[in-house]
């Protein structure tokens, strides 16, 4: 996408949430700058410590986040073309990508989860990691296209304990779980510090077009969910039409209450419960909204759902 | 569709590495072996049970042609344990491995056996090699060859 296409879609989007955002000028600005490059590192494959020191090697200002510990920043573009990623020792991560498994209590050896839209696999093989490759990981995708790239980084990264399967989630067979991670197909605007990520102005059926399939695969989680079964669900777009009122039409039609998303020293914005005319239900400020300019990060949308 | 390795197979597969890398029984003690189309090998702790057939349960390790063929990722994940035919090569021939390249390099002084072997740098192992008496002949599969800018 050229630059002129590029200040024309982050125009837009200002405009569309200027209503929403706490500080229009500060998101205006967060958004037209670039994005560091981000990584974790994953600990299945050699000792934490001693891989960040030889990363740092490479560029010295490598820096924890406040909020993850094993969450870095680098001023490099290409860390990917590191002898770390090629072994699996790192993985190129956005940083609210890693936020979803940060909600969840209680990821550890004695659960199975389900990451319902796994592909390529940033959450499942952080998931993994935090796991210590135990447990169960059932890794699902819908397009045989994208499971390529998502056996390519567990293998990649050598997770042990995860089964993939090629499956449209909204008509997944029953399968007990403990937690479902359901990072939805969206339009995406919270990448839109990268480039090349939004390939075109999005119009109001696009939003209304994702909602229904976000809604879909929610639906079917919330189906096969017992009590106590947490789901997390998340989107890297702005638009409440694909987050808060999807998550409005899951509480209205099934019972599941909210929990409140809090990661210690990340801010994070509380979800909207009017938007274009429409009110939702009061539970949905326990939604997170994450602002670019709070935490200098992408746009990021991520909801702790529990089945009662 | 996943079956489970017979005992055999397991054993032989077990013993290859033993007796290959100088691995030790325990590596294998907490996963179940199963066995896959095109004769690979996979490891997992406990194969779930689902209603329709996965694409892919575990990790890939081995195949099993004539000879026991270790992968790249098995070679990654316990390449801690492994104690010889584990080549340790400079930076110069780290990225040349990594594009693919085979190796000319003289290992006859580092007592490694003809056969498949670990491929290391700076203690951690990157890959598997053939070595013929004649040349280190690549085993990076094309979809993990790439260029290195920092080493």
């Amino acid at each position: 996408m050229n630059a002129e296409k590029q200040t024309t879609l982050q125009k837009k989007i200002v405009e569309r949430y200027a209503n929403i955002v706490d500080n229009v000028q500060s998101f205006d600005e967060a958004i037209n700058r670039p994005l560091k490059q981000s990584f974790r590192i994953n600990s299945l494959k050699g000792d934490s410590e001693k891989i960040l020191s030889n990363l740092r090697k490479y560029d010295e200002t490598i820096e924890c986040t406040d909020w993850y510990n094993n969450g870095f920043t680098t001023k490099l573009e290409n860390l990917g073309s590191s002898i770390e990623h090629f072994t699996g020792q790192i993985y190129i991560q956005e940083l609210t990508s890693m936020m979803p498994a940060l909600v969840t209590p209680d990821i550890n050896e004695s659960k199975r989860v389900i990451d319902c839209c796994a592909a390529p696999g940033s959450k499942t093989t952080q998931i993994a990691e935090m796991m210590q490759n135990k447990g169960e990981i059932i890794a699902n995708d819908n397009k045989h296209s994208r499971l390529k790239s998502l056996r390519g980084n567990l293998d990649r990264l050598g997770i042990t304990n995860t089964t993939v399967t090629l499956r449209d989630f909204r008509s997944f067979p029953n399968t007990e779980a403990d937690i479902y991670f359901v990072d939805a197909p969206c339009s995406s605007e919270g990448t839109i510090r990268k480039k090349n990520t939004i390939r075109r102005n999005l119009k109001e059926n696009d939003y209304n077009r994702f909602s229904r399939t976000q809604k879909g695969i929610l639906e079917r989680t919330c189906e096969m969910a017992k009590k106590g079964d947490q789901i997390i669900y998340s989107t890297c777009t702005f638009a409440p039409e694909e987050n808060e009122k999807v998550v409005n039409s899951i509480l209205q039609n099934h019972s599941v209450k909210l929990k409140n998303v809090n990661i210690k020293n990340l801010t994070i914005g509380k979800g909207i419960t009017h938007w274009k005319g429409e009110t939702y239900d009061k539970e949905i400020e326990k939604c997170g909204r994450i602002w670019p300019h709070h935490n200098d990060t992408d746009g990021f949308f991520i909801t702790r759902i529990e089945k009662c | 569709m996943l079956k489970l390795l017979d005992k055999d197979k397991t054993a032989l597969l077990i013993e290859y590495c033993v007796e290959r890398f100088g691995m030790s029984k325990e590596v294998f003690e907490e996963y179940q072996l199963y066995e896959g189309s095109k004769n690979k090998i996979y490891m997992i702790k406990e194969l779930i049970n689902l209603r329709f057939i996965p694409e892919s349960s575990g990790l890939c390790i081995f195949r099993f042609d004539k000879t026991p063929k270790p992968t790249t990722n098995f070679l990654q994940l316990f390449g801690s344990k492994i104690k010889i035919n584990v080549l340790d090569i400079s930076k110069a021939n780290l990225i040349e491995y990594c594009k693919g390249h085979d190796l000319e390099i003289n290992v006859k002084k580092n007592n490694i056996e003809p056969g498949f072997i670990a491929i290391r740098y700076k203690k951690s192992v990157v890959g598997c090699a053939h070595w013929n008496k004649k040349i280190v002949k690549n085993q990076l599969p094309k979809s993990k060859r790439c260029k290195i800018n920092y080493s």
